[in-house]
This record gives C-alpha cells, structure tokens and sequence, in this order.
C-alpha cells in the first residue's frame, strides 16, 4: 500500500492540488499548502518509493534562496510598471479623445464606425493593455452612436468586445510577460512573435468588416453627414499624412547605412514627430493649411503614438529592456495625463494602490507556485507530467492539440496568472523536447488565454460591455442578447484560423500565421442578463464633451431621458 | 474574545498604514527604472546599485503589501464553487484556510527566512554584482513580509471566528468577477452600474 501510494505521488499530489484550488481559498496559499504538506508526507514517504521521491528536509531550506529568486526577478518588474501606467492611461481620457476623432474620420463610409473602433482598439492595446479601460470606453462612446445610426447590435457589440480584448495579445500585454518569464525566453522576443499576429488578428477583423459593409452595407451604415461635427477636410490630411511619410522615408534612407532595421522605427519617428509640429504651428499661428478634422487627428494620434514608440519602439530596436520600456512608459503616461489636468493627488494614490494589490497577489501566486514546484518536482512530478503529454498519440500535433484544449478549459475558471505560474512550467519543457519553438508556443497560448476575457464566468470584456451598456439607454429593447455579437467574430476566426492551421506544417518559419488556430475551438455562451434597456438615444457633441471627463465627472447623467 | 479583536483591528491598522505608504515605493520604483534607461543610453552611465534599488523598492512593496493584500481580500481565488456557498461556509472555508493553508506556511517561511537574513546581517554580504547594494535589507524585507502575513492571518482567523459568532459584520464580503467588475466601472464613470442594470 505505502509503495503503491509512493510511486504514484505525483498523480496524487497533483489531483488533491486541484481540490485545494477548488475549495475557493486564495491560490498563493493553497498552492504553497499543498507543496508543504506534500512535501511532509513526502519526505515520510521517500523509504518506500524506490528512489520516485527525492525529498529530504534540508532541501526545504533552499525555498529562503528560492524566495530571494523571486524578489530580485527584473523580468517581472515589468509587470507593476505596465500595470500602472494601464491605469494611469485608463483615467486619462486618451481612449474617448481618440474614439470620438477616428470615428468622425472614418464615420462618413460605410462600416466606417466599426473601422474606427477596431483601430482605437490596437492602439489602445499596444498602450494601455487594459482590456477593461477598451470596452468601457467604446462601450460608452461608440456603441450608442453605432445603434444610433442604424448598426446591427450583434456587429457592434461583437467588434467593441474583440477589439477591447486585443489588449491581451498586442504587446506590452502583461500576458506575454509573464509567459516568457515562464518559458526562459526572452520578454523582448516574445513581443516581437506576437506583434504580427496580433496585427492580422486586428487585420482580420477589419477585413471582416469590410466583407460586411460590402455585402450587407445595411448592418454597417455610414455616418449621415450632420453628424460628421468636425467637417470634412481628409484631402488635407492626407496631403500632411504623405508629408510625414516621405520625411519618415528620407530619415529612413539616411539612418539605414548606420543603425540597420532600426531605421523603420526612427524613421517612423521622425516622420510622426514632423507632422505634429506642423499641426501644432498650424494651429498655433492659424495658418489655416489643415482643416480641422485634419488637425484634430493629428493632434490627438500623436500623443498615443509617441507613446508606443517610446515603450515598444525602445524594446523593439533594443535601447531599452521591456521592464525599462515599462517604466518609461508609465512615466510617459504620467506626463500625458499631467498634460490634460488629469494626473490628481488621489488618481496617482488610487493608480498605485491598484498596482500595488495587483502585484501583491500575482507574486505570491508565484511564490506558492514555488514551493509546489520544490515539492513537485522532487517527487519526479515534471518526469510524470512529460511521460503523459508524449504519450499523447500525434507527436507534436497531439501535443499542442491537447495542450491547448487543457488550457482553453482551465481558461473558462481560472484566469492566466495562476495558468501561467503552475501549468506552463509543466509544459514548456516538453515542448521544447518536442522541438516546438517555444515563443511559438507562447504566441498560441497568449492567443489562447485570451479568449478567457470573452469567455464567462471570467468573460471581463463582456461584463465590461454589458455593464456599460446596461446604463447606456438604446432604441431598441435589447436585452442581454446583443452580446451574442462576439458570435460573429469567434467564427470568422475559428473559421480562417483551421485554415492556416491546416495550411501551414512547419512549426518554426512563419509562426505568425498559424496562432489563432488555438481560438477556433471555442464555444461561446452569452452573459445572460435580464437588462432591461429603455429609449431615448441622444448622443450629441456636449455628451462627448462630458463623457471624455470620465473618472473625475460626477454629474454626467448618461440614463437621464433627454 | 474582545481582547483578540482589539489585537486584530490594531494589526489591521498596521497593515492598513504599511499598505498606504508603500505604494509609494512602487511609484519610485518607476522613477529610477525610468532614469537607469535614460541614464545608460544618453550619459552612458550605469550603476548596478541603481538596477538592484529598483527591485528592492517593489520587492519590498509586494512583500509588505501583502498582508494589506489579505486584509482587503484581493488575493485572487478560484471561485466556481467558493461562489455559491453561502456566507457562513465561506467563513468557514476562510477560517480553516488561514488556519491550516496560510498560517503553517507563512510561519514555516518566516522562521527559516529569519536565520536567512541574520547570516547576510553578521556576515554584512554584498550582491556579487559590482558595487551592488548590501544584501541583508532585501533578506529582512522577505522576512518582515511573512512575518506581517503571520500577524495579518491571525487577525483574519479571530475576525472569522466572531463573524461566525456574528459578533461583527463583514468588512469585505466576497464578490464574483461580475460584481468586481460593475464595482470598477462604477469607479470609473462615478454612477451606480447596479442601479441601471438590476
């Protein structure tokens, strides 16, 4: 009985980890209860386990070593830093600005409003990383103009969730940080094989989009022009839009002999930065070159994108490590909301709290994770765990089948710190036996962990946009239906991504196409809500206005009939 | 029992104080992240005690903060069936966790962290880095961290005890995901989202 117990104590182990998580104690503790007690009865156990079990006591004492391991880990510095500066961008105002301006540049076509929204999204993703700060905000400034005018309910809820959800995948998500600190790669590389991804991904919906304002132009109408309040005026920006392009390509061309690739960036800079002091000289002397939507655009983009420049511009052509460009950038998002009053005494307060209960409970979810994993693996767990995944039949298909499938399920209850701190420890070394390239394997995951944010019970994009919307009176009684909209999304990707997963076979050369394949195989149940939602739908300019003062407006009175 | 609950709500004010001020340890944590970058690429000019402070400041805030962390309940748990207990089963999960999960272990990690940091402390060791920063502060933050989680979990034990005992009412009742979430939209838009969403 002892040897049996003994040589089956990984599986045991493990299986009571599970009922411990399950009781609904907080993970940190349950996780390091289960490496302690285990590692007692272990240590009794070791005699009768014919060398399976490794464990003695001093070995307990190397977790102070383990704990310090922890603490001094700089790779995971980056995540108070992204965190803070999401929630400083978060209150900033940055997202309605730019909601409210692409919008009226795109609104005049048709799906136009939609465009505007999946854009905003990438841009927001690849700054504040927030998936909550996207959908309220679009939740709150989009979705009633879309439904105003006439979009189907189910495409402009499906696009906001998506899009607001493009913060997980878009570096600097915090995802990818704590996935490569994980898998022993470098933060900086898993960036770099997720950007193209995510950006198809973004393409993806855009060119969804697209099809439908082609086909059903009725689902997806264009703005009619009284409500275009800025004017018109593209040529204008165009003509500036070109401007900066060839001041981008001619820096291009005169960096490329010295700094290499590094050129796209700077060149990129440059030109960015040329059309914003023209825009601010425009404005400030009144020369009249640009028309006003022209000029609103600029000075409004700018901003965010000076600010993607300075985070992964800086990790991309390696002046900064990511834990630096996160500081960076928070620093950088401090200066912007200072710029536009908003950078309060009890925002930073409320800001840093935030950060500091975050990153309290996510590294002692770590540092449970570490005494399991002392425990686990002296008791030859990872050997048990590695035996059972090549087992799988299918080789390295197999694997990443069953490997995705598992995490997809756990995604349903768990979110991805606690997936990420226990199960990828487990898996990343296998694969790397299998010969998966592992920021492949990771780009998948991320794409993977990121359905959960669409997923209930822990679906937050849709709880976001459900909560948002509920307070949002439409035309319509909508009731909690319109976030079957996803439905629509989920699809499209399920649909091309088994396409480029069964077109593509070789797992190192061109990872970017075959990551949301991980994304197809997952079903969707609508939040259900007995929301009830009433009329009147008037959404002029001055309710932008206000809207724009979120996080500081306590008298905007968005269900006051008007 | 009155006096193990003054004992908790005097450890309850200490977390409470600890977690108000180390956020700002975060903040400067930022700042000199931010300042080592600019410093090494414009002045070429990089200190290892400067990268070594940046950790130190945050491993001392998530460390101190932790206890902060339990007391307002945000430690992250699993909740498909913690969730649909009732209140008092959560109490009592709660309690038997912070008894027998949380309690052991933080003692276990304070105890063997302890002559840890006195080694560091006689020995006065400096990080292997060159001219890094003396090592013991970063050993005591580690060990005054569990310690802070020892007293902080026993004042959530006594608190769950009189809350069974209904001698006082929940200061932090449990919320799922979705009401957490309407709580930060709340905070956001400054409306009640309940009030429109019943």
């Amino acid at each position: 009985m002892m040897e049996l117990i003994a040589q089956n104590f990984a599986p045991i182990m493990f299986a009571s980890l599970i009922a411990f998580l399950l009781l609904g104690y907080p993970v940190a503790f349950s996780l390091a209860a289960n490496g302690l007690i285990f590692f007692g009865i272990g240590v009794w156990l070791a005699p009768f386990s014919e060398g399976t079990i490794t464990l003695d006591w001093p070995l307990l004492f190397s977790m102070s070593q383990r704990l310090f391991g922890v603490m001094s880990n700089e790779t995971l510095l980056a995540i108070p830093f992204f965190t803070f500066m999401g929630i400083v961008l978060e209150r900033s105002g940055m997202a309605e600005d730019l909601l409210d301006t692409i919008g009226q540049l795109f609104g005049p076509i048709r799906g136009g409003l939609a465009f505007a929204v999946i854009l905003v999204g990438a841009l927001l993703a690849a700054t504040t990383g927030v998936v909550a700060a996207s959908v309220i905000a679009m939740g709150l400034i989009s979705l009633p103009i879309m439904l105003r005018y006439g979009y189907d309910r189910r495409i402009a809820t499906g696009v906001i969730t998506a899009s607001g959800t493009l913060a997980q995948i878009i570096p600097p998500s915090l995802v990818l940080i704590v996935l490569a600190d994980q898998m022993g790669v470098s933060v900086g590389d898993m960036y770099r094989g997720a950007l193209y991804p995510a950006l198809i991904l973004a393409g993806i919906y855009m060119g969804y989009v697209a099809m439908i304002a082609i086909f059903r132009p009725h689902l997806v109408p264009a703005l009619p022009p009284d409500a275009r309040t800025l004017g018109g005026g593209v040529t204008s920006l165009l003509v500036a839009l070109a401007g900066a392009g060839a001041v981008g390509f001619a820096a291009h061309r005169a960096f490329y002999d010295a700094w290499g690739t590094n050129a796209d960036v700077l060149g990129g800079l440059l030109g960015v930065v040329a059309v914003y002091i023209f825009a601010l000289a425009d404005r400030g002397f009144k020369l009249g070159l640009l028309s006003r939507l022209a000029s609103q655009v600029i000075m409004v983009l700018i901003p965010p994108l000076a600010l993607v420049f300075l985070v992964l511009g800086t990790i991309f052509i390696g002046l900064a490590t990511p834990t630096e460009g996160g500081a960076m950038g928070a620093v950088g998002a401090m200066l912007m909301a200072l710029a536009k009053r908003r950078l309060q005494m009890p925002l930073l307060r409320q800001a840093l709290t935030s950060t500091l209960r975050l990153s309290s409970f996510v590294m002692f979810v770590l540092i449970g994770s570490r005494v399991f994993a002392l425990t686990f693996y002296g008791v030859n767990g990872h050997i048990w765990v590695e035996h059972l995944l090549i087992a799988v039949p299918g080789g390295v298909y197999g694997f990443l089948t069953v490997v995705n499938i598992i995490i997809f399920i756990l995604g349903f209850f768990i979110d991805f710190f606690e997936i990420a701190f226990i199960i990828i420890p487990l898996i990343a070394p296998v694969a790397d036996k299998l010969g998966i390239d592992l920021i492949w394997l990771g780009v998948i995951i991320g794409m993977n962990l990121q359905t959960s944010f669409l997923t209930p019970p822990f679906g937050f994009a849709l709880f976001y946009l459900r909560s948002v919307a509920a307070r949002v009176p439409y035309l319509d009684r909508i009731t909690g239906k319109n976030i079957e909209g996803i439905k629509d999304f989920r699809n499209l990707r399920g649909g091309c991504s088994v396409y480029l997963f069964a077109s593509g076979d070789d797992c190192g050369c061109d990872r970017l196409s075959k990551d949301c394949y991980a994304l197809s195989r997952r079903d969707h149940r609508p939040v259900h809500g007995g929301d009830h939602y009433s009329l009147f739908a008037t959404f002029g300019r001055d309710k932008f206005g206000q809207l724009a003062d979120f996080g500081r407006a306590q008298d905007h009175t968005l269900t006051a009939p008007i | 029992m009155k006096i193990l609950l003054a004992l908790s709500r005097a450890v309850d004010q200490m977390s409470d104080w600890i977690g108000r001020h180390v956020i700002w340890l975060i903040f400067a944590s930022v700042l000199i992240s931010a300042g080592n970058a600019i410093s090494r690429k414009v002045f070429s000019a990089s200190s290892n005690a400067w990268l070594e402070a940046q950790w130190y400041l945050f491993g001392a805030a998530f460390m101190l903060g932790a206890a902060y962390t339990l007391k307002e309940n945000e430690h992250i748990r699993i909740d498909i069936i913690y969730g649909k207990w009732s209140r008092r089963t959560q109490h009592w999960i709660d309690l038997f966790g912070h008894v027998v999960f949380l309690l052991p272990f933080a003692a276990l990690m304070a105890w063997m962290l302890y002559p840890y940091m006195m080694d560091a402390i006689r020995s006065g060791q400096i990080s292997t880095n060159a001219s890094g920063l003396i090592i013991w502060p970063a050993r005591a933050i580690l060990f005054a961290g569990f310690v802070l989680l020892v007293l902080q979990a026993l004042s959530e034990a006594i608190k769950k005890i009189a809350m069974l005992q209904g001698l006082m009412d929940d200061p932090h009742p449990h919320q799922s995901a979705a009401e957490t979430t309407l709580i930060h939209v709340e905070e956001l838009t400054g409306q009640s989202a309940k009030d429109t969403a019943k």
